[in-house]
């Protein structure tokens, strides 16, 4: 590498590593210092026992962590099959596409349809109703908010799929036929495990975010709900306890990390294994 | 295709667009409210177009949107190029790995961190917050768009151009980001999306003065509903509707192109 | 023809962290030849390129442009081009674009560019081509394009890594025909890079053996087929079957046995040497006839001729081109004549090997292009 080229490297690395700690770096530490700095009691870290020894708190730790669960499984159940369908059309592009579209309108929006359709009086209800069971709360119930976050998710979970799914060499499948294994078995013990990285990487990008539906639960859970994101965005925004509202966000980032990590080493140990 | 197929993608459609076109058909509603169906009528678009405030915020969310996405592509663009340049290993995981943190924090997080960020620099919460606050979640995925096409480009390109002549800023505006335009436009768009789809963040950082379009939807919402809003969805979608058939038939005239051209090699 | 010395190593080395790359390498390149850099892949002969063109920096030594050291121009703005491997032709740009590239860098009018352009796509044999898209042309095609955008900078050296690598066998042999064309017709020193021994032997002026970042020979296609001064040398080039032998005196050497009359000389009474014999220079003949007797073991057919394996009494494979088929397992005769046989001492540096030629034969000693005076003896290490 020459000197000029070398100067414009240290120039983009300059401009990037400052945007990094301005804004990646920065605002992470600011959160733990909040986190730790309880008004009247300076530093110490008496928010963190509180939130391990409260009852209220765990259970709604594991709560999100259940519902993020719940909402991943069910997307995925969904996508899979999907992802699968639509990599056989014959404009698949085109179709991608339509299952993409529904991501260009806000979240908001979506969620206020729901509103509608759940409402005591809405469609969902009186089709029930129609069909011989009687009119039930819809709106503001656990399993609304479980619909709602899936519905908003899906599109996340089949894209990476879809990807994966295209990547593989046709020719696989057909060996796997070639070689006798039955449709099922081909997508078993061919597809579905060439495909692993996209569903990694869906499982990943709908967990996550379903950690902090927190409008989704104000909305249409009601306040039955009550997440980890819930419980940030009401010591923030709410009650201005911003230094348990930091607490709660560096136990969140804590797990998610751990999640990830763990979920890494066990695919590796997995190839590992295989070889 | 099998039955069983055909009745899952007629199942997923039906699933993803319900909602969708169930927010459209109630904008024509007389009555108002998304329960009973009283009639046709364009009533809530006249609302829509009386209502200046609601077309005032929709121009701010997409004004902010097209200036956070230049610039998070601008310096995603940057941070892509100093990711793919470095060549110790450490430094080059350790500035992925920072890069990747606000791509897989949860938008309430990044809000509250933003949140706190803000206020420790004394601004005053509004258009600047919430436009630094999209530049900063925008970036990472521009940088993600944007680092594979580097790798994927022929390294010997940039040899080939300087041994013609090329200085190294020619290098760069005349091959490599030419090279890497799609990667460039689909990072770009994707900020794009990010931005327009974001309420989390930018209910956390934004002030008395300035409003995205997520944020006032959340707020008339949990007022109850107003059908002026399906009438603004079906207007959106619509347009999206437009943007997706163009894009569609500019991508298959474009391969249409390239199979005819790998026939005439052949 | 008067000979300029265009580009000069003195000494140039190159390694990264702990691996040698060149060691200490000197060289001299007329204007106007044609030269080969031929070697195995790791021997260092595109590092020598890169060298040339700027990629690449030396750890030590001198490079030398027209009389002036440009171990650090950046390649930008050395009067050298390149035509790469894998072509690298811009993607973005088509073939005019492609071919305009380095003039319009140097800022010509729209009119000179357009005439240059034509010119070289040419020279290259695509008048016509201009408005196509890089991804509508065969490998061939870019190929060609890629010369002629590296000419079209009017470059005083033109460098080729290996360009006809990627293509086939065919279209090799029509461009190998058109590259020695096009580099007559203009008079510019080309530096050809390739492992393959029959292009290097088919285009050169000048080749230089390298393996492991040293220079093992150099010297025209001929004398380096026929005089190979090491194992290396003689295994790369051609097909070569190599038996230790003995020099008994000058124009006696023993192997397999026997003692054989032959052309060379200057060695130690009874020194250990290496005994050379090309494949083509044998012939099969009866057992009686035979200065060795031999039994086929196999053979292939190749076209032209049959290649046939047959082993000695002491076990020794002997390769043979033959024009008519042989029966497998019967015994034959092979005979050469004296000239045939080749002779290589161990460890002898090629400044030794030529000098003692030189004593020898009185006769044609093969002329160089290259100032002979100049070259720096190397040594040879066969560890």
């Amino acid at each position: 590498m020459n000197k000029t080229k070398k100067r414009f490297t240290e120039a983009y690395l300059g401009i990037y590593g400052l945007w990094l700690l301005a804004f990646v770096v920065a605002p992470l530490l600011l959160l733990l210092i909040q986190s730790l700095n309880v008004p009247g009691q300076g530093f110490s870290l008496a928010n963190y026992r509180d939130f391990f020894t409260s009852g209220p708190y765990l259970a709604m730790t594991v709560n999100s962590i259940w519902y993020a669960f719940l909402i991943t499984v069910m997307t995925l159940a969904i996508a899979y099959p999907l992802a699968l369908c639509l990599t056989k059309l014959k404009h698949r592009q085109f179709w991608l596409l339509l299952v993409i579209l529904p991501t260009w309108i806000n979240l908001l929006l979506k969620t206020y349809a729901f509103i509608g359709l759940l409402g005591k009086d809405g469609l969902l209800n009186r089709a029930l109703e129609g069909i011989g069971f009687g009119s039930s709360q819809l709106l503001f119930t656990n399993g609304a908010f479980l619909l709602v976050a899936a519905y908003i998710e899906l599109p996340f979970m089949v894209l990476p799929i879809y990807n994966a799914l295209l990547d593989i060499d046709p020719l696989l499948p057909a060996a796997s036929r070639d070689l006798g294994a039955s449709s099922w078995e081909t997508l078993k013990k061919v597809i579905w495990p060439l495909s692993m990285p996209g569903v990694k990487t869906g499982v990943q990008t709908v967990f996550i975010p379903s950690l902090s539906l927190f409008m989704i639960t104000r909305l249409i859970g009601g306040n039955k709900v009550i997440t980890l994101g819930t419980a940030i965005e009401e010591h923030f925004l709410v009650t201005q306890n911003w230094s348990f509202g930091s607490t709660i966000g560096v136990v969140l980032i804590i797990a998610m990390a751990l999640t990830m990590a763990l979920t890494n080493d066990k695919q590796k140990k997995k190839r590992g294994g295989r070889k | 295709m099998k039955v069983i197929e055909r009745f899952w993608l007629s199942f997923c459609f039906f699933l993803l667009y319900a909602p969708i076109l169930f927010l459209v058909v109630y904008s024509f509603n007389q009555g108002e409210t998304m329960q009973t169906f009283d009639g046709f009528s364009w009533q809530h678009y006249q609302e829509l177009w009386a209502d200046t405030r609601l077309l005032q915020i929709v121009l701010n969310t997409i004004l902010l949107a097209l200036l956070s996405s230049l610039i998070a592509t601008v310096i995603g663009t940057i941070g892509a190029l100093a990711i793919f340049r470095t060549q110790r290993k450490l430094l080059k995981q350790s500035l992925l790995s920072l890069n990747n943190v606000l791509l897989v924090s949860p938008d309430v997080i990044i809000g509250a961190a933003f949140l706190i960020l803000m206020t420790a620099l004394g601004l005053k919460m509004g258009f600047l917050t919430v436009l630094m606050a999209h530049v900063a979640f925008s970036i990472p995925i521009v940088v993600l768009m944007v680092l594979p096409k580097l790798q994927e480009m022929n390294q010997d390109l940039a040899l080939a151009a300087s041994d013609l002549g090329a200085k190294p800023t020619e290098v760069l505006t005349k091959v490599t980001l030419p090279v890497i335009s799609s990667g460039i436009f689909a990072g770009f768009f994707m900020a794009l999306t990010y931005s327009l789809d974001d309420f989390a963040v930018t209910f956390f950082v934004t002030g008395n003065g300035f409003s995205t379009l997520a944020v006032e939807v959340y707020s008339r919402a949990r007022q109850g509903v107003s059908l002026e809003i399906n009438a603004l969805s079906t207007l959106m979608l619509f347009l999206a509707f437009v943007l997706v058939l163009a894009y569609y038939a500019y991508s298959q005239k474009k391969q249409g192109q390239k199979t005819k051209l790998k026939e005439k090699v052949k | 023809m008067a000979a300029e010395k265009i580009l000069e190593f003195k000494q140039v080395a190159l390694s990264f962290g702990e691996t040698e790359v060149l060691k200490n390498i000197d060289l001299s390149l007329d204007s106007g030849q044609f030269y080969t850099l031929l070697g195995p892949s790791g021997s260092g002969k595109s590092t020598i390129l890169k060298l040339i063109s700027g990629q690449l920096q030396p750890s030590s030594g001198q490079v030398i442009f027209d009389g002036q050291v440009i171990n650090d121009l950046p390649a930008e703005r050395r009067r050298v081009n390149t035509v790469f491997q894998n072509y690298s032709l811009f993607p973005n740009m088509n073939v005019y674009d492609n071919v305009a590239f380095g003039p319009r860098l140097k800022k010509m009018s729209e009119a000179t560019i357009e005439e240059k352009v034509k010119e070289m796509l040419g020279l290259v044999k695509l008048s016509g081509y201009e408005n196509r898209e890089i991804n509508e042309l065969s490998g061939g095609q870019q190929q060609r394009v890629a010369i002629a955008r590296a000419l079209a900078n009017d470059p005083e050296l033109l460098l080729l890594d290996e360009p006809l690598s990627a293509l086939d066998y065919k279209l090799r042999k029509v461009l190998q025909t058109e590259l020695r064309t096009i580099q007559r017709r203009l008079g510019i020193t080309f530096v050809f890079v390739t492992h393959d021994q029959e292009e290097a032997l088919a285009m050169s002026d000048w080749i230089f053996v390298m393996n492991d970042g040293v220079i093992q020979q150099q010297g025209s296609p001929e004398d380096i087929y026929d005089e190979p001064v090491n194992h290396f040398v003689a295994d790369f080039i051609g097909e070569s079957n190599i038996v230790p032998g003995i020099m008994k005196e000058d124009y006696l050497v023993h192997f397999v046995g026997k003692d054989f009359d032959n052309r060379d000389a200057g060695m130690r009474p009874n020194e250990a040497v290496e005994v050379v014999l090309r494949p083509e220079d044998l012939d099969l003949t009866t057992p009686e006839a035979g200065k060795l007797v031999v039994t086929i073991k196999n053979q292939s057919f190749r076209g032209d001729y049959y290649e046939i394996m047959a082993q000695d009494d002491d076990l020794n494979l002997w390769q043979v081109q033959a024009t008519n088929p042989a029966e497998i397992g019967s015994r034959v005769g092979l005979t050469f004549d004296p000239e045939d046989i080749h002779i290589m001492r161990y460890n002898e540096s090629e400044e030794d090997f030529d000098a003692r030629l030189e004593a020898y034969e009185d006769d044609e000693t093969p002329t160089d292009p290259s100032d002979s005076a100049d070259k720096v003896p190397e040594v040879f290490d066969h560890e």
